[in-house]
């Protein structure tokens, strides 16, 4: 018997009824990044590709680009890795309620991430003119930064499926409660990355306050009573199954977010960072 | 919290904290993206600045990797295969960018000399 299964410990990096020695979701996590590395090997490539031979009408990079924002925005990536990791630490020792603190600061960040993502998208196709057929820059950059972003939409998705599970009560299924939940926090998350943070930018560059609340009073409204839905859902009093046993559950979501994080690492450095030389 | 996950809490305690590792990490990461930020501002040679961009962002790149994603801690099998994955990509890249860098693949009607990658 090993010192973990004596002690009665669990040991979150090894799973002893394996024959690899590996969790099978784990494993399945990994070959699947494994994967994706590949797919957007292929899309980085793509990208640098055009801009080593650039055809003529091409729109110049240097005048599209908002580095600062760009900037901010990575830095609140490697934020949010950083929760994440923080709330794999926390269900390793068995707080749920640290754990649930950190998954909603990760898909907090994960929404800024992608209402500047938003914004971004939304200036260069109305200030810029730089669409998605327009130029050949324009359709590598928007297939590859939209893959990303699809990405860590997905992710958030998924956080805000962990969340909602860490819910789930010991007695009695609770599955009603819980798709109530869910929803309540999608559509937080909704208009948090395509009104709220993007709303929220143009008020930094100079719109007034009052103009972008009009713009997107409607979403905005629907989003505060998700935001006091999902409180008020969250307000828990009994026992719940979610524990230290779902941390391996927790990590799997975690590599993902970890690996859009240096999914942007790369494409930082190689589609923005670059072209200021 | 559930009695079960409050037993687990006790017993996790004992484990070392990785806690102050995480967050050193993340203040490594965001200086390291800060420096990159200003390093191609900075009127230096132009192989100097890619060669140590690349080189920042594989050390961003491998503190995500060994300790946010436990590779560190984790089986060596869990980094062989996200290595194969990562290899065949970077493989693909490296060939297919010095196959359309070349001289003769060069597009008739693209600008010359507008950008050198």
């Amino acid at each position: 018997m090993s010192s973990h299964a004596a002690t009665g410990q669990i040991d979150h990096h090894h799973d002893h009824t394996t024959t690899t020695g590996i969790p099978n979701k784990k494993l399945l996590w990994w070959a699947f990044l494994a994967s994706d590395c590949m797919f957007f090997g292929a899309l980085i490539s793509t990208h640098l590709i055009y801009r080593l031979n650039p055809p003529p009408g091409n729109a110049v990079p240097t005048q599209v680009f908002n580095i600062e924002l760009t900037s901010f925005s990575t830095f609140i990536l490697l934020m949010s890795s950083l929760l994440m990791a923080l709330a794999v630490n926390a269900i390793q020792r068995g707080n749920i309620k640290s754990t649930r603190v950190m998954l909603l600061g990760t898909m907090f960040f994960g929404c800024i991430f992608l209402g500047g993502q938003v914004y971004e998208f939304a200036h260069f196709v109305a200030v810029k003119k730089m669409t998605l057929s327009n130029s050949i820059f324009g359709s590598t950059f928007y297939t590859l930064t939209g893959t990303h972003g699809t990405h860590v939409a997905i992710g958030v998705l998924l956080l805000g499926m962990m969340y909602v599970r860490t819910f789930k009560p010991t007695h009695g299924n609770g599955l009603i409660k819980n798709f109530v939940h869910l929803l309540a926090v999608c559509a937080v998350m909704g208009v948090s990355f395509i009104w709220l943070v993007p709303g929220l930018i143009e008020v930094v560059y100079g719109v007034p306050l009052t103009e972008m609340l009009h713009h997107a009073a409607v979403p905005l409204a629907v989003g505060a009573v998700a935001l006091v839905a999902t409180f008020v859902l969250g307000r828990t009093s009994g026992d719940v199954e979610f524990g230290e046993k779902n941390a391996g559950d927790v990590e799997a979501i975690g590599l993902y977010w970890h690996f859009v994080d240096i999914v942007w690492i790369i494409i930082f450095t190689a589609v923005y960072l670059l072209e200021y030389l | 919290m559930s009695a079960p996950a409050a037993h687990s809490a006790e017993a996790g305690h004992q484990e070392p904290s990785k806690f102050h590792v995480f967050i050193q990490i993340a203040m490594v990461l965001a200086v390291i993206t800060g420096i990159e930020v200003v390093l191609v501002y900075l009127p230096l040679a132009k192989w100097l600045v890619v060669s140590t961009l690349c080189i920042l962002s594989a050390v961003k790149f491998m503190f995500v990797i060994f300790i946010f994603m436990h590779l560190k801690w984790d089986k060596l099998l869990c980094t062989i295969l996200f290595f194969i994955g990562l290899v065949l990509a970077g493989g693909t890249m490296w060939a297919l960018l010095h196959l359309f860098g070349a001289e003769a693949s060069k597009p008739l009607s693209s600008i010359v000399g507008l950008i050198s990658l």
